[in-house]
């Protein structure tokens, strides 16, 4: 919403400065977004009229004018002038030499100097709007009324020590979309007087009537109208009228429109004039109906059904209920007779009507958020007075039909109850008087201890308020006009109850920081990505799609984070990184029938947390000490270390976006967990990368898991050591081997860890060598010489009867 | 190399007379010694098995017995003095000698340490747990919910029906999935939805118990908007306090508290401006403005909060008429620039690591 200070101040001028005003509007839930000046800085520049305009006689496009400036000159200024429109009787603004000009891109004014144009003498200088700053129009000079006074300032004269407000306003404020309305909130918010709004008297000379059927209730709930004859279309819109319209943000068209429009912003009333001659028979007002269309006044066409409110003469829909009239009933220059038409829409007839068609009207805006039904005579005669005043034209008298209007029922606040929400014991009287300023008629009931003790005022809204209906709407009206500023910032006062994470949890932030411990920076992707990530990388053929992306490149819901620390990597490796390691903890997304509805599920999806990460380079950053090498599959495997719960078995799998022979599917009491392998090699020119990473991802509900340590007393006996080397098949892998090795082995067998692997020329072709740390310890006695032997020797037979391990000599 | 001291006079002369200076010599010479083997000549001088004391001692029996006596006092005494003057020169020695040794093996310290480097946690991470933290120290809990969120739970149940104008104040993104309702799910344009989610989880133990509904739910959110100022996909913050006190004033009390201590300064003014949100009545804008620093001086937008409207009291499953208090929406995004003094929204999704490292 914007308009000039200078109209609102018309109705309401409280004694504050601009800013004083803007920032008391802005206190009370009308933020002021931007307050502009009407036009740049600028002296010296009046009105003049061109009394004689000649070609310049060096120059083709340019002309030389005697102006008329007033007293401002002793006699008529010569002035050389380039713009096309210069012609005698015109009323200009002149810039007088001394005269400073709106500062250019440099922040210095332009001073107007005498001087020689091709060797003509010239004394000023002749402005457009966009010269003066004040329009981007540069379709020549600026030419004013005809009546403007010669040697006037223009400063003056067009008002332009004034400045624009643009207000930011909530959807609930429907009642200051327009001038007037924001003034009625200044005066209750500062308590200046309020001017009564403006209305105008008609006489009706004429009987006519347009006969009008409302055939929907809902939609239509008073529809008022009336017929103007003899209207001069090509009327120029006055001066103020422009200046005001202008201020606002809105064009000047034709004066018909112009006149329309100028209420909408005074008053809040959209109104529709249609050309009287182009309807046929009768109006009718209803639902649409499948099939039919019409094309709109902005030129597009647009498909109608029941759900749309119309209004149709005989042969056709002429126009969108509340939101924009049609092309073939639309007001032009050689209009002559008219039908000026307010009406009150349903809020909820209206809302999202237009945004089904994509576009947003003025009207719409306001009629889907609420428009007083109660003055539409009043301003229907503000209107057509305008309209007889500018064009002329005879009215006929207004036919109003009521249909269905809102009540407005009175609504309750308890004092006690508003004190307890805003807490703070605003005095009753107080309240009072913010209701008064707020034009909301109220009684105070007092009710003594017997009958319940509770004091209540009983306010009775307005028929311009559509946001008050409970008791909160009330409240909140309190608190605002009271001011936020004056309620205390309270320390609350509760009831004191510890909260502590749960020790057997490890919370998000405990997960990130040992990742991150294992140098990996965290990054944030987006959740939304390239189909193809999905489909080629992920082999996932039936991603969760946006119906509305952004883009293409994130047009589908991830269903794994890893493709996107990829592109993490492509992305700082195309900045010179040559060692990237990244993780993201984020949601991943996925159809699964399998879900219902609950307390933090959404039906048919799955969207668990995940953990993943990726490295790519050296294992170390490149130093003096180490040698280069690249990070394996064991590097990472040794970081997951740090957030694997106990327990987790990595088992060889293959996975559409890994080596075959390097990934792995982790696994916790057999059910799968999460996935860490070296990238395919087929998908490395994707990522543009010369070598291929390590990715992993896990779910984080298992990692988050941290059963509470028990304590067993540490044995004071010796610990015995043996090392065993077994030759087994290449394709035994290493867990297989020890747990059958700890598979029944005595309680006083500790541990089974593999030392080394082996695999060389002194072995036999398709054999490895693994070496096996075999600690044992009894809690409570030596172990005797032949119970390690023994221990052994059976282990030794396990491995043999399982894997064929033989004993390496 | 330090010469060897001069020789001096025989303890005892051929007189018989003791000599008082051997001794001093002896200590002269030894205290002069610089490696082990000269050390051990030079005591070997004195009392080994020819040395001048020695040998003195040895001469005694020639004496007179009159004077055996003194002499041999004087001669034990001299002995001792070289034996301290050698064991303490010896010890001298040794340190020098393995100082040397060590002093070989020296290292250039300002080498840089070998071994793998530290990550570092991205900071609108670090944001949502200072937020967290702070919180926690007055007793809220922390929750989190679907991203892909059902129509009622996102606008409906928050006050926001279908076609209402409030609708418009957020860009959705829809999915290609309908919820049981057969409405269209879509991504959470806010983290509110949690405040009903949470809410109706705990409204059983509100009712029974007493205990109040305190929690905050930071996450991701997602709008339909991507310049220079919005992302399509950004954190926020849901905080909720109901109970069956808890005003206006109380939201002031604590979310300026929780600025000052985000901020680390009480030198930070805070503003409640009325607005409107569908699920909060009074509705308020926070802003608020730093006295020091580059953003000095300027009214900042940092969140939307107010007193949750009764309808959405309802829809937690409590009773509006015993239950009220506050809830409020921040942007974690906007936190972290202004505590880093992060211009420019889109460095938190780019992952480039010249950014992430800052914040190691």
């Amino acid at each position: 919403m914007q308009f000039s200070e200078s109209w609102l101040r018309s109705f309401c001028n409280p004694s504050m400065t601009t800013d004083e005003l803007a920032h008391a509007l802005t206190m009370a839930g009308l933020e002021v977004e931007e307050v502009t000046p009407a036009a740049p800085p600028f002296t010296g520049i009046v009105v003049g009229e061109i009394l004689t305009r000649e070609k310049h006689p060096n120059a083709d496009r340019l002309s030389v004018c005697t102006v008329n400036v007033g007293v401002e000159a002793a006699a008529p200024l010569q002035i050389v002038c380039g713009a096309p429109n210069a012609r005698v009787g015109i009323r200009i603004p002149v810039a007088l030499v001394g005269a400073a000009l709106p500062p250019g891109e440099d922040g210095k004014p332009f001073m107007i100097k005498q001087a020689k144009m091709r060797s003509v003498e010239s004394n000023g200088m002749l402005c457009s709007a966009r010269e003066l700053g004040i329009s981007e129009s540069h379709e020549g000079l600026l030419e004013l009324a005809t009546d403007a006074p010669i040697g006037a300032n223009i400063r003056e004269y067009l008002s332009l020590n004034d400045s624009k407000f643009l207000i930011k306003l909530t959807p609930n404020k429907a009642d200051c979309l327009s001038v007037y309305g924001v003034a009625r909130e200044t005066h209750a918010i500062t308590g200046a007087p309020l001017a009564p709004e403006p209305t105008g008297t008609v006489k009706a000379t004429l009987t006519e009537v347009l006969p009008v059927k409302v055939l929907a209730p809902d939609l239509c709930g008073r529809f008022a109208g009336r017929v103007i004859r003899g209207v001069n279309a090509k009327a120029s819109t006055p001066a103020w009228m422009r200046e005001r319209l202008e201020k606002s943000g809105q064009r000047s068209i034709t004066a018909l429109v112009d006149i329309s429009n100028y209420v909408m912003l005074e008053a809040g009333r959209p109104t529709h004039v249609f050309d009287l001659d182009k309807v046929h028979g009768s109006l009718e007002v209803r639902w649409g109906k499948k099939g039919e269309s019409l094309k709109l006044l902005n030129g597009n066409t647009v498909e109608l059904d029941e759900k749309v409110g119309v209004i149709s003469d005989a042969r056709a829909v002429e126009s969108l209920a509340g939101i924009m009239g049609g092309d073939s009933t639309a007001v032009s220059l050689d209009t002559t007779n008219v039908y000026v038409e307010a009406a009150f829409w349903h809020p909820l007839a209206i809302q999202g009507r237009a945004r089904r068609f994509n576009f947003s009207t003025d009207a719409g805006h306001r009629f889907e958020r609420g428009v007083d039904w109660e003055t539409i005579p009043a301003h229907l005669d503000r209107i057509s007075a305008l309209i007889l005043e500018i064009c002329g034209g005879e009215a006929g008298p207004i036919d109003d039909q009521i249909i269905n209007v809102p009540s407005r029922k009175p609504v309750t606040m308890r004092i006690a109850r508003a004190q307890k929400v805003i807490g703070v014991p605003v005095a009753a009287d107080e309240m009072a008087s913010i209701f008064t300023r707020l034009g909301l008629k109220h009684t105070l009931i007092r009710r003594s201890a017997d009958e319940g003790g509770e004091n209540s005022f009983i306010v009775t809204p307005p028929s311009y308020r559509f946001d008050i209906e409970i008791e909160e709407d009330l409240i909140e009206e309190i608190a605002r006009i009271y001011g936020f500023d004056n309620i205390p910032a309270l320390p609350p006062v509760a009831r004191a109850a510890m909260r502590a994470q749960p020790e057997g949890t490890r919370s998000l932030h405990e997960l990130r920081a040992a990742i991150a411990a294992c140098d990996y920076f965290e990054t944030i992707n987006y959740s939304f990505v390239d189909k193809a990530w999905e489909h080629e990388l992920l082999g996932n053929a039936d991603p969760i799609n946006l119906l509305n992306p952004i883009a293409s490149q994130m047009a589908v819901m991830r269903s794994s984070l890893i493709p996107g620390l990829l592109a993490n990597v492509q992305y700082n490796v195309s900045h010179k990184a040559d060692r990237v390691r990244v993780f993201e903890l984020g949601k991943v997304f996925k159809r699964d029938a399998s879900v219902t509805d609950g307390p933090l599920a959404v039906a048919g999806i799955t969207q668990p947390l995940k953990l993943a990460g990726v490295a790519f380079g050296g294992a170390v950053a490149e130093q003096w000490s180490s040698q280069k090498r690249i990070a394996d599959f064991y590097d990472v495997k040794a970081d997951l270390a740090a957030v694997l719960p106990e327990g987790a078995r990595f088992v060889a799998a293959e996975h559409p976006l890994l080596h075959p022979g390097r990934s792995a599917k982790i696994e916790l009491n057999h059910a799968p967990i999460g996935w860490i392998g070296e990238l395919h090699p087929k998908h490395l020119s994707r990522f543009e990368l010369s070598s291929a990473p390590i990715v992993f991802e896990v779910d984080v509900a298992p990692l988050q898991q941290r059963p509470l340590t028990v304590h067993t007393p540490v044995s004071k006996q010796p610990l015995v050591r043996r090392d065993i080397a077994l030759v087994v098949a290449n394709s035994v892998n290493s867990d297989v081997l020890v747990d059958s090795l700890l598979n029944g082995a005595p309680a006083f067998v500790r541990s089974v860890d593999v030392f080394d692997v082996y695999r060389g020329a002194a072995l036999p072709e398709g054999k490895k060598s693994v070496a096996i740390r075999v600690l044992m310890q009894d809690t409570e006695r030596t172990l005797a010489d032949t119970e390690i032997e023994g221990a052994c020797q059976q282990m030794l037979i396990k491995a043999q009867e399982q894997h064929g391990a033989k004993l390496r000599a | 190399m330090n010469k060897p001291a001069p020789q001096r006079a025989s303890p005892i002369g051929f007189s018989g007379e003791t000599s008082q200076s051997a001794d001093i010599d002896a200590v002269f010479e030894l205290s002069a010694c610089n490696s082990l083997p000269q050390l051990d000549a030079a005591k070997a001088k004195y009392i080994g098995k020819n040395g001048i004391i020695t040998l003195a001692m040895k001469g005694l029996s020639e004496l007179a017995i009159e004077n055996r006596k003194t002499h041999g006092i004087e001669l034990n005494r001299q002995r001792d003095s070289v034996e301290k003057t050698y064991a303490a020169r010896r010890q001298v020695l040794e340190h020098i000698k393995q100082y040397d040794s060590l002093a070989a093996e020296a290292i250039d310290v300002t080498l840089p340490g070998r071994g793998r480097g530290q990550g570092g946690i991205h900071p609108v991470m670090k944001t949502w747990q200072r937020v967290e933290e702070i919180f926690a120290s007055i007793g809220f809990d922390v929750a989190d919910g679907p991203e892909i969120e059902a129509d009622w739970f996102n606008f409906t149940a928050l006050n926001n029906p279908p076609n209402h104008p409030a609708r418009s104040m957020q860009d959705t993104f829809y999915v290609d999935m309908n919820g049981t309702d057969g409405l269209p799910l879509l991504l959470r344009t806010h983290t509110s939805p949690m405040q009903v989610r949470y809410a109706r989880m705990h409204a059983a133990d509100v009712m029974a118990q007493g205990k109040p509904i305190k929690v905050i739910a930071p996450g991701r959110t997602y709008r339909v908007d991507s310049d220079a100022t919005h992302s399509p996909m950004f954190h926020q913050v849901e905080g909720l306090w109901i109970a069956e006190d808890i005003s206006f004033a109380d939201l002031k009390g604590v979310y300026t508290d929780f600025l000052r201590r985000f901020f680390e300064t009480n030198e930070l003014q805070v503003r409640f401006r009325p607005s409107y949100f569908p699920f909060t009545e009074p509705s308020a804008e926070i802003d608020m403005k730093f006295e020091s620093g580059p953003l000095k001086g300027k009214w900042l937008e940092i969140s939307g909060s107010g007193q949750v409207h009764p309808s959405v009291v309802k829809n937690f499953g409590l009773d509006p008429e015993k239950y009220i208090g506050f809830a409020f929406g921040s942007g974690l995004e906007r936190l972290t620039m202004l505590r880093y003094g992060i211009g420019d929204l889109r460095l938190f999704f780019e992952g480039d690591l010249r950014f992430l490292k800052q914040f190691a």
